[in-house]
């Protein structure tokens, strides 16, 4: 059965986009007009695919640093063999999006290189795949989101810059799950829209006919009973004060 | 509050399914009751996190664990019941990791202290249970052809699990328990659809992502998902895509409008939960199981089909 299904291909074959990746960059290329090697002529236009370089002076504190935290505890046990980029979900969709090598960055501290990938690093789903086929047990979809903290700790302009959206959308989640308790989806979805600037949309068709929908039929009103849980006062209170003695990048006020 | 019986389990509604999703909530309600399990639902529960707290250290496992406190403490269950594979896999994870470190119980911990909600400590033992995995262990299949009053003779199903009730098997144990489901081609909701009489279809997207969590920041990766896997259920056959999650619920069905206006009508197909279509099997009449609550117009393909 599933042989006959093979006619519609996937967004990309297998190992395709490791062919197709960007290996070619403009300060890595070089002119060589009179380049004469045993005899032959090879002058022209040439790729450097490695430059010499020197790799020994880690930043150590940087490895730490993620080390600490919860969600990036297995960094040491990444051996690089690339499984989480070959089952990504995202990666076919945006092929400078490559677990593996933001893995590598990380253990580097090579934030120079981690950088260039702030406008595709956040795209994780979380869909985990990753983790279910890492043999090492690096859970690297948890990486993702150790990759974030650093992101967020290094490159404050780049997140304002690049990521608002991203970072608005998870201001709203962090207030309404900690401060009111529970998650009202609706307010969640219209506060979001408003947010990143598409209100307009909200007026749309497709919209208007969900919530009229919604409306007829009720739903809208039962967010109006979600409620608060009680007490929920105290744990957010003690949250917040665990989130701000933390002494990981995890904290809060970094 | 009463402490619960044999026939009755502590249940974790969660957010989505209280508002938006209630066609979830209540059929799982019903299909629990007929096969003899009441759903009872724990009070004064909190936000699991939906994945969104994962960065902020052991406050992301606190939430869902003062869920499992509230079970232990106001009804006497150490096990907690819930339909959202999202929450469950929230669950899971913190439950997991507070049992293998140390260091995250005492963090954990000492959030419950400051808060001073709970006499006790947090102490592991108790487990997430997601409610297919949970009727399925609990009841069995046998359960549910026994209670199919309506078999429903000619329906074309595509199962779809998604991502979180499965994976990562770190955190659910599938493949390492034998009770649990298979965590790359899981069959739990293939066996409950045959058992209700419905054809479950091949499409291979199965256990795909839909980008539910990033529907809101990013909707273009999410629209791209789910157009692949409904376009895929639909050349495979399928009448309806039957889901066990709220989160893909959000992308594949609230959303189609706006992905079939981006991709055209391939990407167009009635989405409904398990637990509607068992209750319809059960015999509960279809305003009872909620289909009407679906974007995706599911009430037509059910009617052409003569339920």
């Amino acid at each position: 059965m599933a042989l006959e299904k093979q006619e519609h291909r996937p967004v990309a074959e297998k190992g395709e986009h490791i062919i197709a990746r960007h290996l070619i960059e403009d300060d890595s290329i070089k002119e060589e007009k009179n380049l004469v090697i045993d005899g032959v002529d090879v002058s022209g236009r040439w790729n450097t695919f490695i430059l010499s370089r020197v790799d020994a002076e880690y930043d150590r504190s940087f490895f730490r640093e993620i080390k600490d935290t919860v969600v990036g505890s297995r960094i040491n046990r990444c051996w690089q063999c690339g499984m989480c980029t070959a089952s990504c979900t995202v990666t076919p969709l945006y092929r400078r999006f490559n677990p593996r090598a933001f893995i590598y960055m990380m253990q580097l501290g090579n934030l120079k290189e981690l950088k260039k990938y702030i406008d595709v690093a956040w795209r994780c789903v979380g869909c985990y795949k990753c983790s279910q086929r890492c043999p090492k047990q690096v859970n690297p979809a948890e990486m993702m989101e150790a990759l974030g903290l650093v992101i967020k700790k290094y490159f404050p302009e780049e997140v304002e810059s690049k990521l608002k959206v991203d970072e608005d959308v998870k201001k709203i989640y962090d207030d309404m799950i900690l401060g009111d308790g529970r998650l009202d989806l609706a307010k969640l979805h219209t506060s979001a829209m408003r947010k990143t600037g598409r209100t307009k949309e909200l007026l749309g068709k497709i919209e208007r006919d969900t919530i009229f929908k919604m409306a007829k039929d009720g739903r809208a009103f039962s967010i109006l009973r979600l409620g608060k849980p009680r007490n929920w006062g105290k744990s957010k209170e003690a949250i917040e004060n665990y989130l701000k003695n933390i002494k990981s990048i995890e904290n809060s006020e970094n | 509050m009463n402490k619960l019986n044999e026939n009755q389990a502590a249940y974790y509604p969660g957010c989505a399914l209280l508002t938006i999703d209630r066609a979830y909530n209540s059929s799982s309600k019903l299909v629990s009751k007929k096969m003899g399990i009441e759903l009872v639902e724990i009070p004064d529960y909190n936000c699991c996190g939906i994945g969104e707290m994962k960065s902020k250290g052991a406050a992301a496992m606190y939430l869902p664990l003062r869920n499992m406190m509230l079970a232990q403490n106001r009804l006497g269950s150490k096990d907690l019941v819930m339909a959202c594979s999202v929450c469950y896999h929230e669950f899971e994870r913190s439950i997991t990791r507070v049992r293998e470190n140390r260091n995250e119980l005492e963090a954990v911990n000492a959030i419950f202290k400051e808060a001073g909600e709970f006499e006790e400590e947090y102490a592991p033992g108790g487990e997430a249970r997601h409610i297919l995995e949970f009727l399925y262990n609990e009841k069995g299949v046998d359960e549910v052809k026994r209670n199919t009053v309506k078999p429903l003779k000619g329906l074309k199903a595509a199962p779809y699990y998604g991502c979180l009730y499965s994976r990562p098997s770190m955190y659910t144990f599938t493949d390492k328990k034998p009770h649990m489901d298979n965590s790359e081609r899981p069959r739990f909701m293939h066996d409950f659809l045959e058992a209700i009489g419905a054809e479950t279809v091949f499409y291979g997207n199965e256990v795909q992502c839909c980008g539910g969590r990033n529907v809101v920041q990013d909707e273009e990766t999410s629209f791209t998902l789910c157009s692949q896997t409904i376009s895929k259920a639909k050349k495979a056959g399928a009448d309806v895509i039957a889901l066990i999650c709220p989160k893909c619920a959000g992308a594949l069905d609230v959303n189609q409008p706006k992905i079939v206006e981006k991709f055209g009508k391939d990407s167009e197909l009635p989405i409904v939960y398990l637990t509607q279509l068992m209750a319809l099997a059960f015999g509960f009449s279809k305003k009872e199981a909620e289909f009407g609550d679906m974007i995706s117009e599911p009430l037509k393909v059910l009617k052409d089909r003569g339920f």
